[in-house]
């Protein structure tokens, strides 16, 4: 469709306001266009507009830190289709765990990918984790975000561990058993801490639902929000790179 | 255009500057936007150059993560029983290394002291790393420490995930087999 001369052709004009409207910039065809692309973007202000090619080198990154917070979007968005399924209570539990992987279509695929993922991420972070410490690169001005990276690893570890027993079959119940008598040989406040964690003194529909809670709001809240801050230091504290 | 130097107190006298050609000529005049670090390392624009390499490892670690979930079950026992005790009963195999301590000292060790240690001495780690180089030849003792760390932490976790049996006893039968079975029960 061409438009007469001296006149806008219009389908082109209505393109370019829809791009427009959503995007403040065109495709990233130039450096100039590249920067101003990431200065604009909500998504992508994750990212400082230029970083040193030596720091973001896959060979030196191993991409761990990354991966780790794709395994997180991946555990939440597969979390949220189990969410649909699961009932905490331990009447039904176990039968919508039975369910998912047997009637709900890819109900199987969903929860192995949960469960798989999950596994990967406590692997992800911990070499994440090593691979910072062998490049020094928690020295300052990056000490804080170091100790920000350890509570990251706790709560990943407790997002697994609360997670394991939701399932609530042998392996689920008995894990969470051995797992939380560990917290009775604290001195004095150990039994009350795993009283507070089980809300009584077995593994039972106390300990389920407060599993449940914490695997599903408290404990992502709150990696959330230190990953937020994480990454946001990752940027003002300025990249290692470069051995 | 102003050059605007990143401050911030990160000790770079430390760290040996790499030989490398600064920016410059027609280069420095088309990089606007940008916040030019002191020593002119060279740079890229984060979008398309990184985000594209984030897209592919995401890209790959999804279909990865497809191909197994397609292939293997995760595992699900029978229904909770509290007077079914399995034998052994195993914590997850993160925290299966201290179910390995608790094996070889005494709980209030095992249990508490050497995890409140671990964790205290992860998060003051920078703190108490006074060395501001980043080398590894100039960081020998903190690499072996850490090392040694490394290597007992994922021994104690295979000790206890492949090695413990009824009982938590030690078994070689769970990787080598029965005498006289061909495959490992």
């Amino acid at each position: 469709m061409s438009a007469p001369p001296g006149q806008a052709n219009p389908v082109r004009a209505f393109v370019a306001q829809l791009w427009g409207s959503v995007f403040r910039h065109g495709l990233p065809t130039n450096d100039k266009v590249a920067a101003r692309t990431a200065l604009t973007n909500f998504f992508l202000h994750i990212h400082p507009v230029r970083v040193k090619k030596s720091a973001v080198r896959v060979s030196y990154t191993l991409c761990l830190g990354g991966l780790s917070f794709f395994l997180f979007i991946l555990l939440t968005i597969t979390g949220l289709f189990l969410m649909f399924y699961y009932i905490p209570s331990v009447d039904s539990a176990y039968q919508n765990v039975k369910d998912l992987q047997f009637v709900a279509v890819f109900g199987d695929i969903i929860r192995n990918m949960h469960r798989w993922a999950a596994h990967a991420m406590v692997i992800t972070v911990w070499l994440h984790m090593a691979r910072v410490f062998y490049q020094g690169a928690y020295k300052p001005p990056r000490e804080f975000n170091w100790v920000i990276g350890t509570f990251l690893l706790l709560i990943t570890l407790l997002l697994s561990f609360s997670g394991y027993l939701l399932p609530w079959d042998q392996l689920a119940i008995w894990a969470i058993t051995v797992g939380t008598n560990m917290a009775k040989y604290a001195p004095i406040v150990g039994p009350y801490t795993r009283y507070l964690l089980l809300g009584g003194d077995q593994v039972a529909q106390g300990a389920l639902i407060r599993f449940y809670v914490l695997h599903v709001i408290a404990l992502p809240l709150i990696g959330f929000l230190l990953m937020v801050v994480h990454f946001w230091r990752v940027r003002k504290d300025g990249f290692t790179g470069g051995l | 255009m102003a050059t605007v130097v990143e401050g911030g107190r990160d000790p770079r006298g430390a760290v040996t500057p790499r030989p490398q050609a600064p920016i410059s000529g027609p280069e420095l005049a088309s990089t606007p936007l940008v916040i030019r670090r002191r020593e002119d390392e060279e740079t890229v624009v984060t979008f398309p150059y990184l985000v594209w390499r984030e897209f592919l490892a995401g890209l790959a670690a999804f279909v990865f993560l497809m191909l197994v979930s397609i292939q293997v079950n995760a595992p699900l026992l029978q229904r909770a029983n509290t007077s079914i005790t399995p034998n052994p009963a195993k914590a997850p195999w993160y925290f299966v290394g201290l179910q390995e301590l608790l094996e070889r000292f005494p709980p209030i060790m095992a249990g508490v002291a050497f995890p409140s240690f671990v964790i205290i001495f992860m998060i003051l780690t920078p703190y108490l790393d006074r060395n501001p180089s980043r080398r590894p030849q100039d960081r020998k003792v903190a690499i072996v420490l850490f090392t040694i760390y490394v290597c007992l932490a994922v021994a104690f976790v295979v000790i206890g995930e492949f090695f413990r049996g009824e009982a938590f006893n030690w078994d070689w039968t769970l990787i080598l087999g029965h005498p006289g079975l061909s495959s490992p029960v």
